[in-house]
Formats: C-alpha cells, structure tokens, sequence
C-alpha cells in the first residue's frame, strides 16, 4: 500500500503539470478578455497599451504559458489583474472560509447521512423509511437558493436566532479571543445547515442502498447468531462493508472544496472561493483563476487518492497490483 | 377455509372452478427465464408500481395535457394588471407569472423539455459512466489508473468556466446538444461509484467460481458483477435527473439550450426566484415538478433493485 501511495503521489506531478496546460488554454479561449472588462473606457489608447503591455498581456499565450510556469514553480503565483495584490494574499482570504464552510457542512452532514442511511436501510419499506425517502428527495428537488431564503428568513429574519449573514459580528470588538471564536461560529450555522442539507440527502441515499443488501448477508445471519449486539451488528459490521459507495460520492464532494459553493456563499454573504472565482472568472482575472483552478485540481486528486485508500481499509480484499 | 365453503366451492359452477385450476398449472409450469422473474418480482413491488404510474401520468400530463388545456404557455397578457402574478384561480389552475402567461401551460411544455432532458441525459450519462468504471474496475491497473486519471481531469474543469468557453464557440442551442453537453460532463460519478463497486465485487467468491467454470471477461463484468452493483448505480440515476433538469437551466443562462420565452422547469425556477417574495406560486409547481420525477424514478429504481437482488428469496 505505503508503494501504491507513493506511486501515485509522483504521477500526481506530471497529471498536474498536464492540467495546468489544459487550464491556461481554457482560460484564454474565454471571450473577451480582462482588458475590456478592467480598463477605464475612458483611458487613451496609449495608456491602454502600456497597462496591457504591464499586465503581459501583449506576449503570445505560450510565452505567458513559460513565464507563469517558472515564476508558480518558485512559489509566485503572480499578481490579480483586479487588485494588484499578490495572488496568494488574494485567494488566502477565500480559502480559509471555504474551508470553514465546507469542512464544518461535510462533518456535520457525514454524521447525519450516516444514522438516516442506516435506519432507512434496515428498516426498507416501513413508514420511517418512506418518511426519509420523500424527505430526501424534497431536499434535492429544492433550489439552494431557495432553501438558503427560506432558512435565512425563518431562523435568521423571523425568529432571529441566528445572524443572517457575514462571517462575524461588524463593530464589535472581542477582548476575549474565545468570545470572538464563538461569535464567529454563530454565523456559521446557518450557511453550514443549508450546505449540509443537499450531501445529507444524497449521501444517505447511497448508504441506504448499500446497506439494505449489506444485512441479507450470510455473515450478518452469523454475527446475530453469535449474540452480537443490534448496534455493534449494524455499526461494525454492516456498516463497513456498505461504505464503498458513501466513500466514493463523498471523496468526490470533499474533493469539489476548493470551487466554494457560490449559491450558499451568496445566500449567507459568505466570502469563499466560490464568490471569488464567478468574480474572477466575471474580471477575466487569469492569474487568480488559474491558480484557483490548480488548488481545485489538487484537491479532486488528493481526495480521489484517499478514496481508493480507504477502500482498501474498508475491504482488505481489494488490492491494487 | 371452512367446509361450508368448500363444499361451495365443490358445488359451483365451472368458472368458478377455473381459478383454482389455474394455481395449479402454475405450480406445474416450467421454469421461468431470468428476466422473467425479474420482471414478476418487479410487478409484485406495490411502491414501484406506484412510482412509475406517477410518471407516466406526469408524462401524460405535459405531452398529452396541451390537447386539452389549449392555452399558449407563451402567450403573455401584461396590459392586463390583475392577470400578472395571479395565484391559483379556476381559470389559471397553476396561476400566472410576471406577463400574465399561464403557469400551467407553461408547466406542461417546460415539462417536455425537462423531462426529455432529464431522462436522456442521465442515460447517457450513465452508459459513459458505467462502461468506463466497469473497465477500469475490472482490469484494474495501468487501465484503471489512466481511466480515473482522465476521470480526475473532468472533475477538475469548473462547469461555469468551461460553459463560458464554449458559449462563444458554439452557438447550436438545440435540447440534442444541451443533452450531449450535460452527459459530457455528468458521468464522473457513476464512473467512480461503479469503478469503486467492481474493485471489490470481483474479489468474491462467485466471480472467482464463475470464472472457473469459463466465463468470459465481458459475461462476468456485464452478466455477474454489474447487477451486484445496482444499488449505488440506481441512486444516482435519480439524483443526476434532478441535477440534470437543473443544469438545463444554467446552460440557458449561458445562451444554450431552451431559450425564452420558451420554457423549462429550470428556467421556470431560475425566473421564479427573482420573483420569489412577490409570488412564491411561480417556483413551487416547477419545483414540485422536478421533486415529483426524482421521488418517482426513485421508487421505481428501488422496485427495479429489488427485483434485481439474488438475495431476495421472495419470488
């Protein structure tokens, strides 16, 4: 396994390094160009040319392509066309809400999937089951921006529970650290549930199914007769071998972090990559896209990777040649 | 029984004998096929019988619906105040919208397109899906890992960016190719959850017995492993329809697909949002549209598992 891993870490930089071709090439076939969008229709030509000339703009797109791949491989991601700010400090401000958001929405909703998918599955066909399966489906059929209005404006609004948006509380100066954390994390609960809601509902669809042919399995009809108990039966036992799928669906949205989830973000004023990237793809902004779409690519790897690890845990029979 | 009956029954009359006759050429028939109890198995499930009545009565309803409800969902009546944004009357059942067009008429043609869209992409979606899980699953190695890395590369294009791109370069805004656009892009999943599935299926026992008795590579994927993975596959055939109807209606914001006044389930919901606190009527009937299709596909797709199942005894 420690070789696999290997193996598969030193092909992640060629794979890489691929994509950032196909990325650069994605990113100057968007029409128009940041030119038309960032400069002041007002500036003279001559000004205009300079600024392009500045922003290296007027070099063709493989000697952009060199410059940016030698300057990123020494750590310089360049500067946003936007802000002029360094493209680091630029995304260092969206990342860490992202992060936040999706971390706290995908724990929370891997807990909850797990305990409805179980129940669901091993009670296939009752009223309970029924019950969750339309819940569900209400929660995919729903529009994120929907629910997001809709929770704001119950909880946030109506019986203001929760702060309706932003990511902490504006002319407030916290002494306490602490204080200032729990503040922080108040703002959080609102844009996490309606996040969490749409994996809750997929997830625990895919657990459910899984685990209604888990428990007609022979070795389960064994552990019950050996006098396992019912919670470490479904728990330990079923559970385990059930969790392919679950793996693979939420690797793959673990692995959709650094895109930010830009309805939700938008809903709650919450300042992610999401935001970031309809704002820069809007901008043209190339050098802050591309990176972003670097750190997305990573992420789709390192999550896919960790799938195919814990599948091996999961079910030791599996084995990768 | 009680003997009162059955001596009734001994007395009746020869139809009422028949039925009884029947169960006995049943237990004396020969041997169903496969597909065959499959198919029974599936009847006898009374949700998925429900489900796919639902559905076809949905489809009835948008393509069989405009011959009698015979206003045009485009025809738009703003002149008149007190017919825009009306809620549910006799003579707008479903209400009307911003220019006073019909919400029902509206439902039923957005449906077509919805429906069509939703169906058909994810049937393709899940023919590029399975195939290339399937392989990559089944051989394993150097195949399996160029297919996930190729899998990993579409993952990683932003759906936005690359709309955006294409936008500009392709202008053929046809429902055949906003189809072919969404499955392009929609069978990542299905390839990961199926590759993820034939990783551990073909480690069992009755793949290794099968192969020994001489099944061939393309039998014992198709044949043996892939109807053991149904369940995961299943699931996401309904969520994707639901993403799918949705997506339809982002690439029209992108100058693809169904544009207005044309309608959508998408789009119905897309403009109904803007108009949300002034009339939530306009997104509650195309979104009960979309969750309806998800809960009845779903219920069918459960009924279809099932029947599937080797481990149901019940035949």
């Amino acid at each position: 396994m420690g070789r696999y891993i290997l193996r598969r870490t030193l092909q992640a930089i060629p794979l890489l390094f691929l994509m950032t071709i196909a990325m650069f090439v994605l990113i100057h076939l968007l029409p128009g160009g940041p030119d038309q969008v960032l400069f002041n229709p007002h500036q003279t030509a001559a000004a205009k040319a300079q600024l392009r000339a500045s922003l290296g703009l007027d070099d063709p797109a493989p000697v952009q392509y060199v410059k940016w791949v030698t300057s990123a491989l020494t750590g310089n991601f360049g500067y946003s066309f936007n802000t002029n700010e360094p493209v680091t400090t630029v995304i260092s401000r969206a990342f860490p809400n992202t992060l936040e958001l999706f971390g706290a929405a995908l724990l929370l909703a891997l807990v909850i999937a797990i305990l409805l998918g179980v129940i669901s599955g091993v009670k296939q066909g009752t009223a309970t089951d029924y019950g969750l399966t339309i819940l569900a489906y209400a929660g995919i059929a729903m529009p994120v921006f929907l629910l997001g209005l809709l929770v704001d404006d119950i909880f946030g609004v109506a019986l203001k529970w929760f702060p309706t948006s932003g990511t902490s509380s504006v002319a407030v100066t916290f002494t306490n650290p602490f204080s200032a954390f729990v503040d922080h994390l108040w703002y959080l609960v609102l844009p996490m549930t309606v996040l969490a809601i749409a994996f809750i509902a997929g997830w625990s669809r895919y657990l459910r199914s899984s685990m209604i042919e888990t428990v007609k399995q022979d070795y389960m009809r064994t552990a019950r007769a050996k006098g396992v108990g019912p919670v470490s039966l479904l728990f330990r036992h079923a559970l385990r071998n059930a969790l392919i799928p679950l793996i693979t669906v939420v690797a793959l949205d673990f692995g959709s972090v650094a895109g930010g989830a830009a309805i939700t973000e938008g809903v709650f004023a919450w300042h992610g990559m999401g935001l970031l990237f309809l704002d820069s793809l809007g901008r043209r902004d190339y050098p802050v896209l591309i990176a972003m779409l670097m750190i997305g690519a990573v992420f789709v790897i390192v999550f896919n990777l960790l799938a195919d690890i814990l599948y091996g845990v999961m079910d030791p029979r599996i084995r990768y040649s | 029984m009680d003997i009162s009956e059955r001596l009734n029954l001994n007395s009746a009359t020869e139809e009422e004998v028949e039925p009884y006759l029947e169960i006995v050429t049943e237990l004396v028939e020969k041997r169903r096929s496969q597909g065959r109890i499959i198919f029974d198995r599936f009847v006898r499930n009374r949700t998925a019988i429900v489900g796919a009545a639902f559905i076809i009565f949905l489809f009835l309803f948008c393509f069989a619906g405009p011959l009698i409800w015979r206003i045009d969902p485009n025809l738009n009546n703003v002149l008149d105040v007190n017919s825009t944004l009306a809620p549910p009357t006799i003579a707008h059942p479903f209400g009307t919208d911003d220019v006073g067009r019909d919400t029902m008429a509206r439902f039923m043609s957005g449906g077509r397109v919805s429906l069509l869209v939703g169906l058909t992409s994810m049937l393709m979606s899940l023919v590029f899906g399975i195939s290339i899980g399937a392989i990559a699953g089944y051989y394993g190695g150097i195949i399996d890992n160029i297919l996930m890395r190729f899998t990993d590369v579409i993952l990683s294009v932003p759906l936005y960016l690359l709309l955006f791109v294409l936008s500009a370069s392709f202008t053929d805004g046809t429902p055949k190719s906003v189809i072919i656009l969404i499955a392009l892009f929609g069978w990542t999943y299905a390839a990961r959850l199926v590759r993820g599935e034939f990783l551990a299926l073909k480690e069992r026992e009755f793949i290794l017995a099968s192969r020994t008795i001489g099944a061939k590579d393309f039998r014992l994927m198709f044949r043996h492993i892939l109807p053991n993975a149904a369940g995961p596959i299943i699931v996401n055939a309904t969520l994707l329809i639901g993403i799918n109807i949705i997506l339809e209606s982002v690439l029209s914001y992108f100058n693809f697909g169904i544009k207005p006044p044309d309608a959508s389930w998408g789009n119905m919901i897309s403009t109904g949002q803007v108009l949300f606190a002034l009339d939530p009527w306009l997104i509650l009937f195309p979104a009960a549209g979309i969750f309806l299709t998800v809960l009845c596909l779903n219920l069918v797709g459960d009924g279809l598992r099932d029947a599937l199942d080797p481990y149901m005894t019940e035949r």
